[in-house]
Order: C-alpha cells, then sequence, then structure tokens
C-alpha cells in the first residue's frame, strides 16, 4: 500500500505533499496561538496572501499538465479560472440576500442599479450551493471540450492553437466588461458576505478556505500524477514529442487531447473558485491575456512537464512578484519580462531541471564509465 | 479644357457685378447714411419703407443694421437723432456706429430710444436680410444663406429666392438655392403641381436633410402629392442606405488599413521567418514615441517644421525600430530558432521589458502627438464625409506594402531572404551570410512595425501599452490572411476591417469585435493554414 | 463484378488511378499499385516521384483528389483518418527515425501493442503477462532486448530505426509501409536490417520505399518504378534496371 503511494507521488512529490502538510499544520497553529509580537506569528492577510498562491499553483498545475505533458501551449488558461471564479463569484452574491445596499433579496445590487426587472435565466440555480459547485468545473469543462474539440478536430496545433487560445480570453474579457452580459460589468462581482453561512471576513473562515486550497492543490497533484504515470499518460508523452507517429501507431490524438485540456481546465476553474471568496473579487481584468502568459511563465520557471515544478513555479514566482511589488514596483516588470526571456534562454526545463542537471553531475564515476563503454560500441 | 475656360467667365461675371454695383450705389435716391438716419422716430409705415430701400441697395453691409433692427437693438440718440447699434452694458448702452461697425462711446437708459418694430415689419426684416445676404458677392455667404432657408423652410423667403436664382452665376450655388425654394414651397400653401415638381427637386440629392423635408411635407399632403412624396423619399432612403453602406465599406478600408499597418511587419516576422515574436507591438509603440520626440524637438526649436515631422519621424522610426528589431534577433531570438513556443514567451517577457523601459522614460500617461495641417480637415465625395487623416493612413499603408512586396520581389536582399527562409542549408552553401539575412529579415520586419507606429500615433493614445492592442489582432490578421502570404495579410487585414465595421451597426463596437474574434477562431477551426494557405507535403511537417 | 470482388479481396493493397495535386503541381498522377499478401515489394524512384506522397495517401494524411485505394479489397482508405487506418492494421515507418524520444525503448513498444486505443482504455490500463511476452519477443527481433530500460533518444540513429520498425510489429500490421529504412545506417547496420526486413516480410505485407540500390538488391524482390507521380515499370531489379526509360530517368543520369 505505502510502496503504492509512494509510486504514485514520486520521491519529490512526497516532499511537496510533506511541505503542504506542514504548511496545514503550521500556520493556523502560528495564527492562532503563536503571541501576535513573534516573529513565528502569522497573521491574518498573510493567510489569505498564501490561500491565493495555492490557487496559482493549482492554475500552474492545469497548465503543466497541458504544456508540459501534452505540448499544447494554452494562452487562455486564466479564462478556465475565471470562469470557476464567477461560477463562484455568482453564489456568494445570491448568499449576499436582502443584505445589499439595494437590499434587494433575488436581485444583486448591480443589477438593481442597471434597473433590471428580473433575474436573468442563467443565474437561476446559483443560490444552491451545490449546483454553483457543479458549475465550477462544469463551466470551465465544457468551454474547454467545445473550444478543443473544434481545434483538435481541425488539428490546430502549436503557436496557432495558442494564439487562438489568447484570442479567446480576450475576446472574453470583452464580452464580461459589457454591462449588458449580466455578471457586473467592470466591476465585476464583489461585496461577499459569507459562504455556507460562515463569514468570510471572520477568521476561522479565512483559515478554512486556505486549509481547502491546501487540500484541493494536494488533490490536484494527486489527481495530475495518477494522469500522468498511466498509459494515457504516456500516450500524452508521445503526443508532444511525436504527434504524427502516434496517429500511425492508431491513437486518435485529437481525443487524447480533449480529455487532457478538459480535465485541466476544469482543474483551473476549481483553483478559481477557490481564489474569489479569498480575496473577496472577481472582475474581467482576470480574463486579460497577459494574467494567462504570466501564468504560463510560472511554470516554465518551476519546471514544465514536472508536476512539483508547476507547484513551486505557482507559489515562488508569486512570492517574488509580492515582495518586488511592495519593495520596488517599479522593478518588477523588468524582473518578470527577464524571468521569460532567462527562463527560455538558459533554464528550458525550469528550476527543477537545474536541480536534476546539477544532482546528475555528482553521478559516482562507475556509471559515467559505463555511459562512455556504451558510445564506444555503439560507434 | 472646359472647366478652366468656365472658372475664367464666372470671375469676369463676378467684377462685373461687383463694378455694377459699385456705380450703381450713388445714383440710388438716397445713401445708405441717409437711410439710416430716417430711421430716428419713424412710424411703422416710413421704417417699412427704409428697409425696402435699405434692401434695394442689394449692399451686403447693411445686413448687420437690418438684423439689429429685427431684435430690436437699433436705438437712435434723442440729443441729435443719430442712429446706432445699443447693447445692455456699462452704466446704460454701449453704442456702435451702424455703418462702420465702430464703437462709438455709452449712453444713459433715458438718452436713446428704440426704434420700434411690429411683427409685420420684421417678417419685411428678415426677408430684406435674406434677400440681402442671397445677392452677397460672396458665395460661400450665398450657400449659407440659402441653407438657412433650407432649415427654416419660411415660405415668405420663396420670392427672394426666385429672384436670386434668376440672378445666380454658380451652378452649385443655384443647386443650393433651388433646394431651399423647393423646401420652402413645400412648407407653403402652393398647389400640389408645384409642390410635386419641389419633391422632385428635394429628392435630387438624397440625404437626411432631404428625408426630413419629404416626411414634414407629407403630413396633410393631398393623395396624389402623397404619392409622389412617398417615391421620393423611398428613393432617397435607398440612396442613402447605399451610402451608408459606402461609407462603411469606408470606414471598414480605414480600420483594415490600420490593421494592415500592424500585422504587415509580423507578416514579414511571423509570416516568412516564422518567428513568434509578441514584442512586434512594442515596436509599433517605439514608432510612435520617435514621433513623439521629433515632434516635441520641432516644437521646442524648429516650430516651422512641424507639417514635415511625419516625414522626419518615418525614417529615424525605422531605423531605430529596426535597430531594435536586430538586436533582439541577435540577441534572443537566434537560439530559440525551431522552438516556436519559446520564442513566444521570452519575446513576450521583453514586451513587458521594453514597456515598462518607455514607462520609466517617458512615464506611464499619454503623451500629446499633434497632426500636421495637411492631416486634419475632411471633405466631402458623393454622400460621404471624407477625413484627410483617415484617407492618408489608408494611402500610407498600401504605400509601405506595395514597398514592402518591390524589395522581396525586386531585390537582391529579397532574394537572399527568400532562399534563406525556404531552404536554410542550401542558401548557406550558395555562399549567402544566412546569420546576417535573419538579422536583416527581422530588423525589416521590426522597422516597419516602427513606420507603422508613426501612423498609428495619429489615430491612437501614444502610451507604453501602445503596442498590447494590437498584438492579438496583428496575429489573428497574419493567420486569417494565411501565413507567409503578403497578399494574404492585405486581404485579411482589409477584410476583417470592412466585417467589423459591418457588424458594428447591428451589434455594437465591442459585441462587433467580439463576434469578430470568434469568427476568426472558427474560421482557423475550418481552415487552419488561412485564406491563402501554401498547401503541399513540405508545410506539414 | 462478383469476380472482381474476389479479385481484390485476395490484394492487401489496390490502389488505382489516384492523383493528388498541391497548387497545380501533380505529385500523384494516375498512380496504380498493388500488393498481394505476403509479398514484399521496393518501390524506387528519384526525388519528386510521389513515394512519400504515395504513403500520405495509403495512410490516410493526405486525401486523393480521385482514385481508388482499397485495403484488404474492402476498406475504402481515402474515407479513412490515420487512427482508423492504423487500427485496420496498416503500419508506417517514417522516412526519419520518428520514436518518443522521452520514453523507454520499453515504453516505446508498449504503446505500440494491439490493444484498445480509446482515451479511458488507456486511462485505466494495466500492464499483463501476455502484454510482456509479447514485447520481450518484439525487443528480441529488433535485437533491442538489453537497452529496454533506456532512454529512446540516448539510441543511435540505426537503432532508433530499428525502435522504429519494432514498433510497427508490435501493432502487429498486416501491411507495413518502411520509408527509407537504411538511410544514414553503417553497412553493418545495413545488412542487419535487410535481414530483419525479410525475416518481418515471412508473414506480413511489406512495401519499403529506398534509394540504396545495394540494399534492394539484398532484399532480391519484385521493384516498382515510380517518376512524376505514376508507375513507370515493374519487375525485378534485374529487370527494371535493363528498361530504357528507368535508365534515362534515374539510374542512368
Amino acid at each position: 500500500m505505502t510502496g503504492r503511494f509512494l509510486r504514485l507521488t514520486g520521491t519529490s512529490g512526497l516532499i511537496l505533499l510533506a511541505c503542504l502538510l506542514a504548511a496545514a499544520v503550521y500556520i493556523p497553529v502560528a495564527n492562532q496561538y503563536i503571541d501576535p509580537a513573534s516573529p513565528f506569528h502569522v497573521n491574518t492577510a498573510s493567510v489569505v496572501v498564501f490561500g491565493k498562491y495555492l490557487c496559482f499553483a493549482i492554475l500552474a498545475l492545469s497548465i503543466d499538465l497541458v504544456w508540459g505533458y501534452c505540448g499544447i501551449l494554452s494562452l487562455g488558461h486564466g479564462a478556465f479560472f475565471a470562469l470557476g471564479g464567477y461560477a463562484m463569484g455568482m453564489h456568494l452574491m445570491r448568499e449576499i440576500g436582502s443584505r445589499g445596499v439595494y437590499g434587494n433579496p433575488i436581485l444583486p445590487d448591480f443589477m438593481v442599479f442597471l434597473n433590471w426587472e428580473k433575474l436573468p435565466w442563467f443565474w437561476h440555480g446559483f443560490d444552491q450551493f451545490w449546483f454553483a459547485m457543479g458549475m465550477v468545473v462544469l463551466v470551465p469543462g465544457a468551454l474547454a471540450f467545445i473550444f478543443g474539440f473544434l481545434a483538435f478536430r481541425s488539428r490546430v496545433t502549436g503557436v496557432y492553437l495558442s494564439i487562438i487560445t489568447q484570442a479567446m480570453t480576450f475576446a472574453l474579457m470583452l464580452a464580461f466588461f459589457r454591462n449588458e452580459m449580466g455578471f457586473g460589468g467592470n466591476n465585476g462581482l464583489t461585496d461577499f458576505k459569507d459562504v455556507l453561512g460562515f463569514d468570510l471576513q471572520a477568521n476561522s473562515t479565512r483559515i478554512g478556505l486556505y486549509l481547502l486550497s491546501i487540500g484541493a492543490l494536494a488533490g490536484a497533484f494527486l489527481i495530475c500524477r495518477a494522469i500522468v504515470l498511466s498509459r494515457l499518460g504516456k500516450v500524452l508523452i508521445a503526443v508532444r514529442d511525436a504527434e504524427s507517429r502516434t496517429r500511425f501507431i492508431g491513437y486518435r490524438v485529437e481525443h487524447y487531447k480533449l480529455f487532457v485540456f478538459t480535465v485541466s481546465a476544469m482543474m483551473a476553474g476549481v483553483a478559481g473558485a477557490l481564489y474569489v471568496p479569498q480575496v473577496g473579487i472577481i472582475n474581467p481584468g482576470e480574463f486579460a491575456p497577459a494574467n494567462s502568459i504570466e501564468a504560463v511563465v510560472w511554470v516554465a520557471v518551476g519546471g514544465r512537464g514536472t508536476l512539483v515544478g508547476a507547484v513551486i513555479g505557482g507559489i515562488g514566482v508569486n512570492l517574488g512578484k509580492s515582495y518586488l511589488t511592495g519593495a520596488l514596483p517599479e522593478v518588477w516588470l523588468f524582473a518578470l519580462g527577464g524571468l521569460f526571456v532567462v527562463v527560455t534562454l538558459f533554464m528550458p526545463k525550469g528550476i527543477l531541471g537545474l536541480l536534476d542537471r546539477w544532482r546528475r553531475k555528482q553521478i559516482p564515476a562507475d556509471k559515467a564509465e559505463q555511459a562512455g563503454a556504451e558510445a564506444e560500441e555503439r560507434a | 479644357m472646359a472647366r478652366p475656360l468656365l472658372l475664367i467667365l464666372q470671375r469676369i461675371a463676378f467684377v462685373l457685378v461687383l463694378a455694377t454695383a459699385a456705380f450703381s450705389a450713388p445714383a440710388q435716391a438716397q445713401s445708405i447714411p441717409d437711410l439710416i438716419s430716417r430711421l430716428a422716430g419713424a412710424d411703422f409705415d416710413e421704417t417699412e419703407k427704409v428697409v425696402e430701400a435699405l434692401a434695394a441697395t442689394g449692399d451686403a453691409s447693411v445686413a448687420p443694421i437690418l438684423e439689429a433692427l429685427g431684435e430690436g437693438d437699433l436705438y437712435f440718440r434723442r440729443a441729435d437723432n443719430a442712429v446706432f447699434i445699443a447693447r445692455r452694458g456699462g452704466s446704460g448702452y454701449l453704442l456702435t456706429d451702424p455703418i462702420t461697425g465702430a464703437a462709438a462711446g455709452e449712453a444713459g437708459r433715458r438718452d436713446v430710444t428704440k426704434i420700434r418694430v411690429n411683427n409685420s415689419l420684421r417678417r419685411s426684416v428678415r426677408a430684406a436680410i435674406g434677400t440681402l445676404t442671397l445677392r452677397s458677392p460672396d458665395a460661400r455667404v450665398r450657400i449659407t444663406a440659402a441653407q438657412s432657408v433650407l432649415k427654416s423652410r419660411d415660405p415668405e423667403a420663396i420670392e427672394p429666392l426666385t429672384a436670386a436664382i434668376e440672378a445666380e452665376q454658380d451652378d452649385s450655388v443655384r443647386f443650393v438655392m433651388e433646394r431651399a425654394r423647393a423646401a420652402a414651397i413645400l412648407n407653403s400653401d402652393s398647389d400640389d403641381a408645384t409642390k410635386i415638381t419641389a419633391v422632385a427637386k428635394i429628392a435630387e440629392k438624397s440625404d437626411q436633410e432631404a428625408r426630413a423635408i419629404l416626411l414634414a411635407a407629407s403630413n396633410g399632403a393631398s393623395a396624389e402629392l402623397g404619392e409622389a412624396i412617398a417615391g421620393a423619399v423611398n428613393k432617397v432612403e435607398g440612396s442613402l442606405a447605399m451610402w451608408s453602406a459606402v461609407q462603411n465599406v469606408w470606414y471598414g478600408l480605414s480600420l483594415g488599413s490600420v490593421l494592415l499597418l500592424a500585422a504587415i511587419g509580423l507578416a514579414i516576422t511571423f509570416g516568412v521567418m516564422g518567428v513568434i515574436n509578441m514584442a512586434h507591438g512594442e515596436m509599433v509603440m517605439i514608432g510612435a514615441y520617435v514621433t513623439y520626440v521629433v515632434q516635441e524637438l520641432i516644437r521646442n526649436h524648429a516650430p516651422y517644421l512641424f507639417d514635415v515631422s511625419l516625414l522626419i519621424a518615418l525614417p529615424l522610426a525605422f531605423a531605430i525600430a529596426g535597430m531594435v528589431g536586430m538586436a533582439i534577433e541577435r540577441g534572443i531570438i537566434r537560439f530559440l530558432y525551431g522552438r516556436p513556443l519559446e520564442t513566444l514567451l521570452a519575446t513576450w517577457g521583453l514586451s513587458l521589458i521594453l514597456q515598462q523601459v518607455v514607462r520609466s522614460l517617458f512615464g506611464p500617461t499619454n503623451q500629446e502627438v499633434g497632426a500636421p495641417s495637411w492631416m486634419s480637415g475632411a471633405f466631402e465625395l458623393g454622400g460621404l464625409t471624407l477625413t484627410y487623416g483617415r484617407v492618408w493612413i489608408i494611402v500610407f499603408a498600401m504605400v509601405v506594402f506595395a514597398v514592402l512586396v518591390l524589395v522581396l520581389r525586386h531585390t537582391s536582399f529579397g532574394l537572399q531572404m527568400r532562399a534563406v527562409t525556404q531552404n536554410r542549408r542550401m542558401a548557406s552553401s550558395m555562399g549567402i551570410r544566412t546569420n546576417w539575412t535573419d538579422a536583416l529579415t527581422f530588423g525589416l520586419g521590426s522597422g516597419i512595425a516602427g513606420v507603422a507606429g508613426v501612423a498609428l500615433s495619429q489615430i491612437d493614445n501614444v502610451s507604453p501599452n501602445l503596442g498590447q492592442s494590437y498584438i492579438i489582432d496583428s496575429f489573428l490578421v497574419v493567420v486569417f490572411g494565411g501565413v507567409g502570404n503578403l497578399w494574404g495579410t492585405l486581404v485579411g487585414a482589409l477584410s476583417l476591417g470592412v466585417l467589423n465595421k459591418f457588424l458594428e451597426p447591428y451589434a455594437g463596437a465591442v459585441l462587433g469585435k467580439i463576434l469578430v474574434l470568434v469568427f476568426i477562431i472558427l474560421f482557423i477551426q475550418k481552415r487552419p493554414r488561412g485564406l491563402f494557405a501554401l498547401k503541399g507535403r513540405a508545410v506539414e511537417s | 463484378m462478383n469476380t472482381l470482388h474476389k479479385e481484390l479481396t485476395r490484394t492487401v493493397l489496390y490502389l488505382d488511378g489516384i492523383s493528388v495535386s498541391f497548387d497545380g503541381f501533380k505529385a500523384l498522377n494516375d498512380l496504380s499499385f498493388v500488393v498481394e499478401p505476403g509479398e514484399m515489394r521496393a518501390i524506387i524512384g528519384p526525388n519528386g516521384a510521389g513515394k512519400t506522397t504515395m504513403m500520405d495517401v495509403i495512410t490516410g494524411k493526405t486525401r486523393p483528389d480521385v482514385g481508388t485505394a482499397l485495403f484488404a479489397g474492402q476498406h475504402d482508405l481515402t474515407k479513412l483518418d490515420e487512427a482508423s487506418i492504423a487500427e485496420l492494421g496498416i503500419g508506417r515507418k517514417f522516412q526519419r527515425p520518428t520514436v518518443f524520444e522521452s520514453h523507454t525503448v520499453r515504453d516505446n513498444i508498449v504503446l505500440s501493442l494491439a490493444g484498445k486505443r480509446r482515451v479511458f482504455d488507456t486511462l485505466f490500463a494495466r500492464s499483463t503477462e501476455d502484454e510482456a511476452d509479447k514485447i520481450d519477443q518484439v525487443l528480441d527481433t529488433i535485437r533491442l532486448a538489453d537497452r529496454a530500460g533506456m532512454m529512446a533518444a540516448d539510441l543511435s540513429h540505426g537503432q532508433k530505426q530499428w525502435l522504429e520498425i519494432g514498433m510497427l510489429l508490435a501493432q502487429d500490421p498486416s501491411l507495413l509501409l518502411v520509408d527509407e529504412p537504411v538511410a544514414g545506417m553503417t553497412d553493418a547496420e545495413t545488412v542487419q536490417t535487410a535481414t530483419l526486413l525479410k525475416e518481418i516480410a515471412k508473414d506480413h505485407s511489406v512495401v519499403v520505399v529506398e534509394h540504396d540500390m545495394s540494399f534492394v538488391q539484398d532484399l532480391g524482390v519484385m521493384v516498382t518504378v515510380l517518376h512524376e507521380g505514376s508507375v513507370l515499370a515493374e519487375g525485378s531489379l534485374d529487370r527494371v534496371s535493363a528498361d530504357e526509360r528507368v535508365i534515362d530517368v534515374y539510374l542512368g543520369r
């Protein structure tokens, strides 16, 4: 049993899960029981920030699954993240009920403000928590399925696919900016009060959401690992490395791409849904193409094709971003831009790739000798 | 041949009219100052006579006096019966000499008396003014006068207009006058036959005004007249719809040429070289900032050069953006050939850096870039209003495109470039320095983006984000048109521009844009290689 | 009709009147070509003769403008996609060796094994003893048994060619299309490859496209000469190399 689990996680994965467990124990304890004056105390604002990073890490995982393992560079994953976020936001809006500024028990404030008479049809059902949770995965999943079905069937690949995914999120951004769409336009959805009766401002709720994010990240990681380790995962890598070869030995490449793209979009949707109650707002800016492409660089930095790398990238880059935008706001865009360039030029496999190379250099001499002998034999 | 002659004849006629006016003036019974002085203390009848006499002088300079009279601003001084235009001000009235228009001091409230007018007088005054301006030697004044009648549709104006039309020498002025008279007739109680002729006259030119006049006239019209009007309205509306379609095509071409400008450099770097340059938009931005800097220097040091500022900026923008492009190619892109996804990411990073550099240097706000005089203003063509700015951008886009095609087709650099992109190893073994060609090609694409920036600085905000707004559109244009095909880019840009503008009236600007994006996404599914795809075995591998 | 049908079902591959053009360039021009069961056929022809395009048509990558392409006398190849054609039992080896470089030699074979190809089948697939036996058998045939755990990327050029042939074998097709199997191989490897192909031809139909004349000689099979998209000559290598027209366009150059 443990052997199988270890095989599922891998060594680095086990370390990651251990770190997540430690963070799940330490941070709430440090927040609740350690004296605020102590350097080991973690304030609630930081808990929320960490929770946010965990959501980004899930997004990074979802991108790594399609890009790192199947070679599909999606520049539109931010759209799936945002759609999940909007689905969650819609539930939270309905939860506000008559506590809004205008006190309308059914209509969210922005609709009252726009003089809308009744709730648009697509807002129905979102007052039910489980319905909303279903939509969190179904809406991004359905979009990815339809988009992927069309794109993969006509064999749109490589940069062409990247460009149309970018166009997709751009079009969605423009659409959500419109008031007529019924998603709060420019301002998006905000002023949330509570979820399932728990006050979103309360310390305990925030810690709860943080723990939920850790759980979701661990779950997402294990799901990704299971997919990657299965024979299906091998087919995905085969598609990435030699698409037409895979086709000629009889695999319907488009079905595999469609499967992994849809799963990945659902995962991104979950990340968005966890993100929204923690930051307290979702607006069309989340659809901005720059967001999606920034998420891609997290994966590139951590090391694409390694799930642990994606998590490290998602959390690490955002830590750096928070630090730099606070300390040296001018520098952040230089740093981010530089990161793109440096990673692609000098560390194509990211941080984990570097570690790997460094570890290989430490390989005992006899193995190197063996490799040399093999080379001779070949010649 | 005929036109210059006509012009000369017109000039001669004009001079003759002026001459007669000058000679006939002293022959009048009374001079203008005499007539005006008769107004002091005159009763309504007397005033009426003076107004008629003033109108009869045909001298446009009395128009302001009549206007003042009509508005009740004409007074005479009790002390000496001198007539003034007076307006409230100071302790009482500010006086203006009615003939010279010069200030003539002040007067207390009790010192002056208003020259009174009643409604019938006001009508005469208005008619007199109409007649006077309709006879003005200045064609523009005559047209303005006729157009004011076209708006007021005052039946009183029919007679003076008829007289003016008979005397009118200028065809275009006469046309407006006839239209004005027709409008006035439709508003009068003339008989149906006259009105039907007038309807035909109005319908000669199809614009919103004609439609409004006709619709207004259809109220309470007899059956026969109503029918005539309905027919005319149909004709006008058909023609209006046609012109609005033409207008949409024009706007579409204009938008299309903007897209073309933005995409054309990309057609080289992406289409020909296969390099995904996400910093392409920033090359456009650099071009726009070069324009800004050039204009700033000119404003501060040589304002008389302002009208040629864009011409100075063009080669500079080409050179600077081109050099930045070559530096990017040598510094980054050449290490990433054959790895398009990595190139995409690296150049995106680069675009962030370039934006931040510009933001640090010039600040995050929009910079003011002015339009030279030859680019401002507009002119009419049929039912279209064309602004010079748009016309020049279309012309410019076409010129850039043509030059590019010529360079690729007919220069040795173009030949080398095509050779390298088609078969690098072969080209290299034939003695072409492929590295150098790569750098130059990329520089060319970037330089063209810079040149596009000069043009786009005229229609868009010059800010560090300028490039961002074009990058997605440009890529879609190139992909839509068919990668590796310049003509495809041309057709792609123009057709997307026109499509966008045709959707806008129905869907609104934002939804129109969304629909275009969705259209392209679906189109790429149908034809993954674009409109004009290269077909064959080689492109697949 | 009936006799024709019987005639057809006896063939493994039946191409008749196939034409393909790319922007006015005729890559295949009224090509007709038949392969009998168990037959090994070599195809030669100068560059641009249409050899690769013919492979593309057979495997469903390129659709012909006109013409009939039947597999086993009943499956219309012009209507099927690559995956279905592969499932019917046509395997193809590319001109440049393409193997899955980030997989081990063994995994390369695992992926190629005949079996269910649907997404959810592969998601829950387990390795079985039968599979393992089959894999070992294939690895033995292609002489890579001792390198089963190596990354395919680390193989030599010749070994990659063999691995690719091995992947075809694992697919267990009734027809193998092999495009230039010995390009870039050493002489020793070339001879070994010829032996390997002959071994395979015992229970498969094989079509080999090759430039290397001595290799074709080694195979000792019927030869079809393609020129400008259609068949120029057919027969034993000795016979076609004596043909005037063949000498003109190809051999005698």
